[in-house]
């Protein structure tokens, strides 16, 4: 398990809709907007490479100093599950995207979720963090 | 590009140029000062030729012509390799200064991104970056391992005023006095000297100097000399168009005035001879020992053989001097000439030369493992290619091997790593790659934090002018760059780089990145005194919700203090914390109608509305009455048009909101002075408004106003304390004072009582817009904010006395209902509607000077308050007496009555309707609206069974249940009552013996019997005087309290009232008869007081439609003899009966009694099942097993001769006909004769008979019709008559 890893869900226009911590490490207050700020400007990265393999699963697209940034990234291009981690555990990391994708796909077909807005149900979390207990 | 013109290629024209060495006497110096300077400073200017156009001839003796053309001079002492800390501290002033000049637009808001990146890219960055660079670089000039730095010629300066010029010149020309690094063997000791005579005009005529010049030529050589003549002027004070030594002098400023004593004459000899000494002297020298140099390499290194050698040495040298990199190469050694020749050849702009020599160095020193050379010359190698402008990967490639090996080095490598990196990425910005000059920029920065500063925020530039620009990037790096620049105390720069990330993290939705940015930047500003500005950062991240509470609470505590230090209350239009609730705004005002409380008003309208439906003059039929203006005509003429869709509201009378406040935060929060802004403009006589207070606009002037404002309207202030999460829920009123329009605009609050927040409702409207659909329907006029307020009316006020929140079901209470006028005016014309008559029912004025229960009481003119209640209350609607006009400080009191019907809350809405004596007024009448919330607990249940007695016709066997379901409660019974003229009711055993205590504890259940009988059928016509009270029987053992009479007021009322319920239930129209249980309630758990008042109370409880559990309308009693003695031998015995039928329905109906002398199998099973669900009544007990067990004592076969199979004969058969019809008028009774013929001795049972009855006037509606009814057991014995 990684002691680092911070996992989001970035929707249209950038918005987050999921943020978790769920790295081993206890949390520290003064890590969280950095690791925002690392996975914000991996966006730009992202926006890159994005159109130009047709793969989902984009390892490693870009790191500050020892934090690495992996990218999946859902047919509807919109939606991106960025995971920032320290370990190089890239099949881990892949098994753990494609499961929360199947997860979001799911929480997607809730007809009282609306597309874009935050994701609040806690049974999403739960599974998230479990996933990221498995996998990471 | 052409790579001369780049950035790149003019920096390292400018840097990588020829250096001029310098030795002057202090003589000489004296004399440059006088105009300010040092003597390298006055020759700076002069040094950088822009078209100097020599020819040069390559080592290859190919011509070309050298336009662009500099010189470095550099004093002697200068020559050696700069202290870390004295760089370090000019890059710092640098970088300070830099700071200083850009604060006009610091405060500014940061311009939106996409302005930024319209910007082209020289405009945006800051200027000083070239200027830091250059710098930068500088900070590792006259390194050992590279040779552009070696001077190529030494400029010896004399005076002419120093005594015996040549002996000076001779004593700088010894070389003790050359920089260190010439003797410790790394620079070449036998360096080109010039030799300079000074001469101040000022001090006399040249002919001094000439004549030493002449000396000079002979003793040093012709062309080594030259004559310099300075201070021409005499005064001191020539001024020159530009400031040209600005640049060169550190710590300049503007406008200090230099070089005073230089005319244009000496200028022009200074460009003169610097031009002279560079294009006759150092270009050509440079060229020759370039010559010189090439052959020597060429002889040495080029062709097979020398390499072959080459490589053989250098095999052997391997592991000899590994690590003595520092001076392993002396000036004598074959790699530094070569190193020289590469160098020197880049600065004459020879490019193919210096880079073929780059080449063959570069594995030499690979070789030899030694990397910092090694690095220096890949490093001159990528810059080779790149102004050659060819070789693109190669160039890169170098540059960045260069960049790896210098960084390898370690420490030492460090700031030369910088260098290569700086150039690394002006390379590759030149070639539009600024994503990869960005990750270089990035990979410079070091340890060194302001340094790296700097480099981050060129690698954001870099980002932002990428294509397509990456600005996320940018941002992160701005921030990240702006983090370090705080850590090296540098805030401007700090807040220059946060404020251009602001333009790109503007309104994100990252929180914790929108936390951070505005947090610091908020504080920073703050830092600078700059509390607006701070203010404006701050405010974004008060709702922090998200956020841990130690960082709430952080951010909360700095943002206070910035506050604080304001020293003023601050006023913020969108102020975050608390959060406004705006769906949980809600517009209490009082029209027409009133309300007792506030919290009535929430009450729905609709319910209210068809309450007052029959109450309130409707519009149609007001104006059908036309004999005087009604109120809506009133209304139309006076109002004007414009306001038409206004509220109206009274002066003098609150308006009160509703808002709801929540904290988002977990820590709690106090905000203070919650009030409401509003708006008031008086409507003068001609109808036009005018605005008289409350500007719109809410600036600091909106304090000052309201103080002002206050004769207009006033409103209330309301303080709250909002916990970690919490929702409160605030009412705020305001009361018009002044006749005119007000308009509620918004709410203001103080927030832990320093920063003052505003929120404006209409700047909500369009967001009210799209719920539009549901609020619409629901309250419209709570959508509209703005009143007309007219000239006070009067109110009334009520208050009900003594009104419960719960009372236990059953429960009789008297009530007070008291109304009040403040105002002067009287109101008349009064009603009264209540919802629920069944509960609360207004009851006679004279009833409140009566005690409570014993107003109840029987009393010998019961006859006539009968009368007067059932006139009045005839209908929900009350008229109070057309006499009654309340006034001012005499308050009206009513009694009310309240009964708890049933257990459950209940929600009451009683309304006053009242019309002023004002004519003049828009508003003629007005309601005043009473909601009370009841909630009645369950006490007693009462539940009463009848069955009919089987001896008498019209006597019933009443059995009463009651469980005392409450928990602590006890009560006592009273008395029980049958309501009715007819009945009467009686005990079958005293009350002390059934229930000795008297009192049905908490939980208990009793019952008991009672007979009842119907007085009407026995025919004699009793008064109804005497019925009502016979009615009535006193359960209570004391049996001193009187007896309360079911005809006064209330409990008739109430009873009337619940037989209307009740009725609901019934199917059918039978006779049924009502009853009234009264109780007392015991609470004497509680204190004395409360027993004392507790000991008036009444429990009533009414069973009414109460009936027999048979559903048809006939009863009958069969009639005859029970034992008869007869001698069968003789004859067969006949036995006449009779049965009596009584007809208890409204009805006629006619009866068949048919008999049958088998007997159906099935009726006693059905009869005794039904009777065997039934607990009460009379039972058809099973005698046939009874008698089994008498008939086996008695062994001889006298059992019950009961009928069993159809084959045997019966012991005795229905003689006379089979049937019989019969017509029953409606509460009638008529008798049937019957008779039978016994057959044999023994016990019959005579209930095989049936009866028929089906309704002769067959009313629509009614659902049975007929019906049949088996024969009641009948058991006759007969014996043998010996």
């Amino acid at each position: 398990m990684t002691s680092t890893a911070c996992f989001m869900i970035v929707s249209r226009n950038d918005i987050p809709i999921y943020e978790a911590e769920v790295g081993a490490a206890p949390k520290k207050e003064e890590a969280v907007h950095q690791h925002q700020f690392i996975l914000h400007a991996a966006l730009d990265i992202v926006q890159d490479i994005a159109w130009t393999t047709s793969a989902m699963f984009l390892k490693s697209i870009d790191r500050f100093n020892d934090l690495v940034v992996s990218v999946y990234v859902t047919a509807a291009i919109h939606t991106r599950l960025m995971l920032l981690h320290d370990s190089r555990n890239d099949d881990g990391i892949k098994s753990f995207f494609q499961e929360v994708h199947e997860l979001y796909i799911k929480s997607l077909l809730n007809p009282l979720y609306l597309p874009g807005s935050r994701i609040k149900s806690s049974h999403f979390d739960t599974k998230v963090r479990a996933l990221a207990r498995k996998y990471l | 590009m052409d790579p001369v013109h780049s950035p790149l290629g003019r920096m390292l024209l400018d840097e990588i140029t020829p250096v001029l060495m310098i030795i002057s006497t202090p003589l000489a110096e004296e004399t440059a000062q006088k105009n300010g300077l040092t003597f390298l400073e006055m020759l700076s200017p002069f040094c950088s030729f822009n078209n100097i156009d020599v020819p040069v001839r390559t080592a290859s003796d190919q011509p070309y012509r050298l336009r662009k053309f500099k010189l470095r001079i550099v004093y002697a002492s200068d020559v050696r390799q700069p202290d870390i800390e004295v760089a370090r501290k000019r890059l710092k002033q640098v970088i300070t200064s830099a700071g200083e000049m850009e604060q006009s637009d610091l405060f500014l808001d940061p311009p939106p991104i996409e302005s930024v990146l319209n910007t082209s890219q020289p405009e945006c960055m800051p200027t000083w970056f070239q200027y830091f660079n250059e710098e930068l670089v500088r900070t590792v000039s006259f390194s050992d391992h590279e040779a552009f730095d070696h001077p190529v010629a030494c400029l010896l300066v004399v005076s002419s005023n120093d005594e015996e010029p040549l002996s000076r010149f001779a004593d700088m020309y010894n070389t003790n006095q050359l920089p260190p690094m010439f003797n410790d063997g790394s620079m070449d000791p036998k360096i080109l000297k010039h030799f300079l005579l000074l001469h101040d005009k000022q001090n006399g005529s040249a002919e001094k100097a000439t004549k030493v010049l002449t000396g000079m030529r002979s003793t040093f050589g012709l062309h080594d000399c030259r004559l310099l003549c300075i201070n021409s002027s005499r005064d001191g004070l020539v001024d020159h168009q530009e400031n040209l030594w600005a640049p060169y002098k550190s710590g300049a400023s503007a406008n200090q005035h230099l070089g005073g004593f230089l005319s244009s004459d000496d200028l022009d000899e200074l460009r003169n001879a610097m031009q002279d000494l560079s294009s006759n002297f150092i270009i050509p020298q440079m060229e020759q020992r370039i010559r010189v140099l090439n052959q020597q390499v060429s002889a040495t290194r080029k062709g097979f053989r020398n390499q072959i050698k080459n490589l053989w040495w250098r095999k052997g040298k391997d592991d000899a001097a590994d690590s003595s990199s520092g001076s392993m190469y002396t000036f004598t050694s074959i790699e530094s000439q070569i190193r020289v020749l590469a160098d020197f050849a880049f600065m004459l702009q020879d490019y193919e030369l210096a880079l073929s020599n780059y080449r063959l160095l570069s594995t030499d020193y690979k070789l030899d493992k030694a990397w910092k050379q090694y690095a220096g010359v890949q490093e001159m190698m990528g810059l080779t290619y790149f102004m050659l402008d060819q070789s693109r990967k190669e160039a890169e490639y170098c540059m960045e091997n260069a960049f790896h090996t210098y960084l390898r080095i370690g420490s030492a490598g460090m700031r030369n790593a910088t260098r290569c990196g700086l150039w690394w990425a002006e390379m590759l910005k030149t070639r539009d790659q600024c994503k990869d000059a960005a990750a270089v920029y990035f990979r410079i920065s070091g340890e060194e934090p302001l340094h790296s500063a700097v480099m981050l925020e060129q690698a954001s530039y870099c980002y932002l002018f990428a294509n397509p620009p990456m600005l996320r990037k940018y941002g992160f790096h701005l921030i990240l760059s702006g983090d370090l620049y705080k850590k090296c105390d540098q805030i401007k720069h700090a807040i220059r780089t946060y404020r251009g990330a602001l333009s790109v993290f503007k309104g994100t939705e990252w929180s914790h990145i929108r936390d951070h940015v505005h947090f610091h930047i908020g504080k920073w500003y703050a830092f600078l005194d700059t509390f607006d500005v701070a203010i404006k950062n701050m405010l974004e991240i008060l709702a922090c919700g998200h956020q841990s509470k130690a960082t709430q609470e952080l951010f909360l505590k700095d943002f206070f203090q910035i506050v604080q230090k304001t020293g003023k209350t601050f006023e913020v239009l969108k102020l975050q914390l608390p959060v406004i609730d705006i769906p949980s705004l809600k517009v209490f005002f009082e029209d027409r109608r009133t309300y007792a409380s506030l919290a009535d008003a929430s009450a729905k309208e609709s319910l209210w509305q068809s309450l007052e439906e029959d109450m309130v003059p409707s519009a149609s039929a007001a104006l059908l009455s036309g004999n005087k203006s009604s109120w809506l005509q009133v209304q139309t003429m006076v109002l004007p048009t414009k306001t038409k869709d206004t509220n109206v509201c009274v002066a003098g009378e609150a308006i009160a909101v509703d808002i709801g406040f929540r904290n988002p935060l977990q820590i709690s929060l106090s905000v203070s002075c919650i009030s409401l802004i509003c708006e008031h403009s008086s409507s003068s006589e001609e109808g036009e408004k005018a605005e008289t207070s409350f500007s719109t606009q809410r600036g600091h002037n909106a304090f000052m106003e309201l103080s002002s404002a206050t004769t207009l309207f006033t409103a209330t202030e309301v303080d709250v304390s909002l916990g970690g999460g919490e929702t409160i829920l605030v009412q705020l009123k305001v009361t018009p004072r002044v006749e005119g329009a007000l308009k509620i605009v918004g709410v203001r609050w103080k927030l832990s009582g320093s920063v003052v927040g505003f929120y404006n409702f209409q700047s909500e409207m369009p967001n009210k817009k799209t719920t539009k659909g549901r609020r619409k329907a629901k309250q419209s006029p709570f959508d509209n904010l703005s009143f007309l307020v007219i000239k006070s009316l009067p109110k009334l006020e009520s208050f009900i006395h003594h009104l419960p929140k719960t009372v236990s079901a059953g429960d009789l209470q008297r009530l007070t209902l008291e109304l009040r006028n403040p105002s002067e005016i009287p109101v008349k014309n009064m009603k009264m509607k209540i919802s629920h008559p069944r509960f609360l029912r207004v009851g006679s004025p004279e009833v409140l000077g009566m005690e409570f229960p014993a107003c109840l009481e029987k009393k010998a003119s019961n006859a006539k308050c009968d009368e007067d209640v059932k006139s009045k209350a005839s209908d929900k609607l009350f008229f109070f007496p057309k006499d009654t006009e309340i006034h001012c400080k005499t308050p009206l009191l009513w009694p009310l009555w309240l009964w708890a019907a049933t257990p459950g809350k209940f929600s009451f809405y009683m309304s006053i309707y009242y019309e002023t004596g004002d004519i003049s007024s828009i508003i003629k009448y007005r309601t005043l609206r009473i909601h009370h919330i009841l909630e009645v607990l369950p006490s007693l249940d009462v539940s009463f069974q009848i069955s009919p007695c089987p001896s008498k016709l019209q006597e019933y066997l009443v059995r009463l249940n009651i469980v005392n379901q409450t928990r602590l409660e006890s009560f006592k019974l009273h008395q029980l009552s049958a309501v009715g003229k007819e009945w009467e009711l009686s005990l079958f055993q005293p009350i002390d013996t059934i229930f000795p205590t008297g009192v049905l504890m908490a939980g208990q259940a009793l019952s008991c019997f009672f007979k009842l009988k119907n007085l009407r059928t026995t025919e004699d016509e009793v008064s109804s005087l005497e019925a009502s009270e016979g009615a009535s029987m006193r359960l209570n053992h004391g049996s001193n309290e009187p007896v309360f009479d079911m005809c006064s007021s209330p409990l008739f009322e109430f009873h009337r009232h619940e037989r209307v319920c009740q009725r609901a239930y019934e199917q059918q129209e039978q006779q049924t008869v009502d009853f009234i249980l009264i109780s007392r309630p015991q609470r004497s758990n509680n204190s004395l007081e409360q027993t004392q008042t507790n000991s008036f109370d009444i429990a009533a409880h009414y069973a009414c439609h109460c009936r027999t559990a048979s559903t048809s309308p006939v009863c009958w009693l069969m009639d005859g003899p029970r034992i008869i003695h007869h001698d069968f031998s003789s004859s067969l015995c006949e036995i006449k009966l009779k049965i009596t039928i009584y007809n208890s329905s409204d009805v006629s109906v006619s009866v068949r009694i048919s008999t049958s002398d088998s007997i159906q199998p099935g009726s006693s099973s059905t009869s005794s099942s039904v009777l065997s669900a039934n607990e009460a009544g009379w039972h058809d007990l099973s005698l046939i097993t009874e008698m089994k067990v008498t008939s086996s004592i008695s062994g001889s076969g006298s059992g019950i001769r009961r009928p069993t199979s159809p084959e045997c004969v019966p012991p005795f058969i229905w003689s006379g006909v089979s049937s019989s019809c019969v017509e029953l008028g409606p509460k009638s009774t008529t008798e049937v004769p019957l008779l039978i013929c016994v057959f044999s001795p023994g016990i019959h049972d005579l209930s095989n008979y049936a009866l028929h009855w089906n309704y002769k006037d067959v009313k629509a509606g009614e659902s049975v019709l007929s019906g049949t009814c088996d024969g009641h057991p009948y058991y006759l014995t007969v014996l043998q008559h010996e």
